[in-house]
C-alpha cells in the first residue's frame, strides 16, 4: 500500500499536465499518483497514456472539480490524500515531509505548508503565503477566511472523510475551503514552516478563475451560512457568530476592492466593476470609507507612475 | 478481498438495523457488510458495534443518505456494490445469483431484481415487467429499479463519478440513469428484496413525495436531458421522454395526494397538488385524458356486461 496519494483532477489542459505529474512524482518516495480526467474532450487521455506508473481515471461525464476529486479519493488506496491542480506544482520531498508529520501527530486531521507564488510562466514571483506555523485548532480562523491555505499545500488524513463526508460537489471552486472547515471542526490542524508547493497565480486575462472572483467570494459568504449550522458554531455565543460574520464580510469586501485595483491596472474593466459592485453590495460604508478610497487611489497612482516610467 | 459489498446507510433506527444486517449477511457468499451511521444521536452506535462481522463507519456530521452511501463506497473494497436501506431486507442467496449474471455479461454495468413491496395492508411485486438491455430512455421516464435490488460494478463509479449528495430521495435514480447511459442493464425477474413502503403517517421519507417529485423534475431538466446521449438524440425522442416522465410524475402526485387525503392529511395533499404546477399543465391534461379514456372504457365494458347478463336472463 502506498503511503500517500496525490490526486490531480484535470480538464482540457494536456500541455500543463506533464509538469504537474512530474513534480508529484518527485514529491515523495512512496506516492500513488492518480490523474482524474474529468471528461476532457482533447488529447488529455493520449497524454496520460504516456505516463508510467500513474493511475489514470477517466470520468466519461464531467463532474466538476469536486466530483473529480471525490472520484480520486474513491480510487486511492493510501491513508493520506493530497490534491494538486493540473497547473500547480509540488516541491520535491514535500509529501514525505507532510506524511512524517501526520505519522507523528496521530490526532491531526491535515497538515499544510507554505506556498510559493508563481506567474503564468512558472517563474517565481518571490511572494510566499503561509499561515502561522504550529499545531492547534484552526476552525474559527478557517471559517472567517483568516487562514490562507490552498488545496495544493495540504495533506489530509483519509479517515477524516469517513467522519465528515466527502467534498461537496455543488460548490464550484470553494469545495476545498468547505472540506477543510468541516475537518477542522473535529480535528486539530498542523502548519509546517517549509514551502511545499508552487501556486500558479491566475492573471486577469487568463480567464482562469480570477475573473469570477467576485462571484466566488459571494458564494463563500452564502455558503458560510450553511457552515454556521455546524454544531460547534451553533453552540457558540451569538456575539461570536456575529463577529465571525462581520469579519468575513469585511475581509471579502477589502479583498475585492484591492483586487479591483489590480484588475483596473490590467485593464480588465468588467471584472473590476464586478468586484467593486459586489464590495459595495456587501458593505457600502466600508467600501466607501476614506481609508479604503485612499488605498485604492494609492494603488492606482503607483500603477500610473510605473507605466510612465516604462514609457 | 471480498467480492461484493453491501452498503447499509442508517440514521436513528437501531431497532431495524440488526434485521437488515442479518438479511444482508445471508444474501450471498464472500460479501462484506458496511454500515454507515449517518450521525445518529441515539443508541445506533452501540447496537452497530455489537454486530459481528461488519465494517462500521460513523459519520460525525449528517450527510444525508447519498452522502452516507458515498462514504460506504469509499470504504468498500468489493468488486460489486449494492445498497440496502436499514428498513429493507435482502432475500437469502440472491446476491450470488445477481453477481453470476454480471460476471457472465461483461458489458453490463448493473443487474437488478424485483422487490416485494410491503404496505401496511398488502404485498405486491414491483416492477412487474423488467426491462433490460439498453434501458436509458425507459429509465428517464420512470425509476423501475428498486434501490436495494441493484448490484453494480465498482468500475462504473470510476467512469461516472459518485452519488450526488444533493439529490436526497432520487440519488439512486440519478445514479441508475448515469450508469444506463453508458452500460447495459440486466434484469433478474424474481424477487430479491423486501421493500417496506412507508405510509404518510410514519413520516418516513416518502412523506416528502411532493418534494422528491420537484427534485426529479429539476434534475430531469437540468441534468438528465443534457447528458451527451440525450443531447445527441432527435428532438421528438426527448419530447416523448419528457411527456412520459411528466405524466408519470403527475400521476404519482395525484396518487400521493389521494393517499394523504385518505389519512386526513390535508396539508400534504395540498403540497402534492401544488407541485403539479411544476410538472406542467400539459402533463395533467394528458393524464386526465388517459384516465378519462380508461374510465370510459371500463364503464362501457361494464355496460356491455350488463347487456350480456340481461340477455342471459
Amino acid at each position: 500500500m502506498p503511503r500517500a496519494s496525490i490526486i490531480i483532477p484535470t480538464f482540457n489542459r494536456p500541455h500543463l499536465l506533464p509538469r504537474a505529474v512530474q513534480s508529484a512524482r518527485a514529491a515523495g518516495k512512496d506516492v500513488e499518483i492518480i490523474v482524474v480526467d474529468d471528461a476532457s474532450v482533447d488529447e488529455t487521455s493520449a497524454v496520460c497514456g504516456k505516463f508510467a506508473g500513474i493511475k489514470y481515471i477517466r470520468l466519461e461525464r464531467n463532474q466538476g472539480v469536486a466530483g473529480a476529486r471525490n472520484a480520486g479519493i474513491f480510487a486511492s488506496r493510501s491513508d493520506y490524500i493530497a490534491f494538486l491542480d493540473d497547473d500547480d506544482l509540488r516541491l520535491p520531498g514535500s509529501i514525505d515531509l507532510q506524511s512524517d508529520a501526520l505519522d507523528v501527530n496521530t490526532d491531526v486531521g491535515f497538515v499544510c505548508g507554505a506556498m510559493l507564488m508563481a506567474n503564468q510562466d512558472y517563474s517565481l514571483s518571490g511572494e510566499r503565503s503561509a499561515p502561522p506555523a504550529g499545531k492547534g485548532d484552526r476552525f474559527w480562523e478557517l471559517l472567517q477566511l483568516d487562514f490562507p491555505v490552498m488545496p495544493l499545500c495540504v495533506l489530509i488524513r483519509k479517515e477524516c472523510f469517513a467522519r465528515v463526508g466527502l467534498l461537496n460537489s455543488r460548490l464550484r471552486g470553494i469545495d476545498d475551503w468547505d472540506i477543510l472547515v468541516r475537518i477542522a471542526e473535529l480535528y486539530p490542524a498542523m502548519v509546517l514552516e517549509d514551502a511545499v508547493g508552487i501556486y500558479r497565480c491566475p492573471s486577469p486575462c487568463s480567464g482562469q478563475g480570477s475573473s469570477s472572483q467576485a462571484s466566488q467570494l459571494y458564494q463563500v459568504l452564502a455558503h458560510q451560512r450553511q457552515l454556521f449550522r455546524l454544531p460547534r458554531v451553533t453552540s457558540a455565543t451569538s456575539s461570536q457568530r456575529k463577529s465571525v460574520r462581520r469579519k468575513t464580510v469585511n475581509r471579502v469586501a477589502d479583498t475585492l476592492l484591492w483586487n479591483a485595483a489590480g484588475l483596473l491596472r490590467a485593464k480588465a474593466f468588467d471584472s473590476a466593476a464586478a468586484n467593486i459592485f459586489t464590495a459595495l453590495r456587501l458593505n457600502p460604508l466600508r467600501a466607501l470609507r476614506p481609508r479604503a478610497l485612499m488605498k485604492l487611489e494609492q494603488i492606482l497612482v503607483t500603477a500610473r507612475r510605473e507605466s510612465l516610467i516604462k514609457q | 478481498m471480498p467480492l461484493t459489498s453491501i452498503i447499509i446507510a442508517t440514521h436513528c433506527r437501531p431497532h431495524l438495523l440488526g434485521r437488515a444486517v442479518e438479511s444482508a449477511r445471508a444474501a450471498g457468499d464472500d460479501i462484506e457488510v458496511i454500515v454507515v451511521d449517518d450521525a445518529s444521536m441515539d443508541q445506533t452506535e452501540s447496537v452497530a458495534r455489537a454486530l459481528p462481522d461488519i465494517k462500521y463507519v460513523r459519520l460525525e456530521r449528517n450527510q444525508r443518505v447519498a452522502g452516507a452511501r458515498n462514504i460506504g463506497l469509499l470504504v468498500s473494497s468489493g468488486e460489486y456494490v449494492t445498497f440496502l436501506d436499514d428498513d429493507d431486507l435482502r432475500l437469502p442467496l440472491t446476491l450470488n445469483e445477481q453477481v453470476r449474471f454480471l460476471r457472465a455479461n461483461p458489458d453490463a454495468g448493473l443487474v437488478y431484481g424485483q422487490a416485494i413491496v410491503r404496505d401496511r395492508s398488502s404485498e405486491r411485486v414491483y416492477p412487474l415487467d423488467c426491462p433490460q438491455g439498453d434501458v436509458f430512455w425507459q429509465l428517464l421516464t420512470e425509476n423501475f429499479i428498486p434501490c436495494g435490488s441493484a448490484v453494480f460494478r465498482r468500475s462504473c463509479v470510476d467512469r461516472i463519478g459518485m452519488l450526488d449528495s444533493y439529490l436526497a430521495g432520487i440519488d439512486d435514480w440519478d445514479l441508475w440513469v448515469r450508469i444506463a447511459e453508458l452500460h447495459q442493464v440486466i434484469a433478474l425477474p424474481k424477487p430479491v428484496m423486501v421493500w417496506q413502503r412507508s405510509s404518510p403517517v410514519s413520516a418516513q421519507g416518502t412523506s416528502q413525495g411532493a418534494y422528491i417529485v420537484s427534485r426529479a423534475v429539476r434534475q430531469f431538466k437540468s441534468s438528465w436531458i443534457k447528458l451527451p446521449r440525450a443531447v445527441a438524440a432527435p428532438r421528438h425522442r426527448k419530447q416523448f421522454a419528457w411527456n412520459r416522465f411528466s405524466e408519470n410524475m403527475a400521476s404519482h402526485l395525484v396518487w400521493e395526494a389521494m393517499r394523504s387525503l385518505n389519512h386526513y392529511n390535508v396539508g400534504q395533499a395540498t403540497r402534492n397538488v401544488s407541485t403539479l404546477a411544476q410538472v406542467g399543465p400539459l402533463a395533467v391534461l394528458r393524464l386526465a385524458k388517459k384516465t378519462g379514456r380508461s374510465l370510459i372504457h371500463r364503464t362501457q365494458g361494464r355496460r356491455n356486461n350488463d347487456l350480456n347478463s340481461g340477455r342471459c336472463v
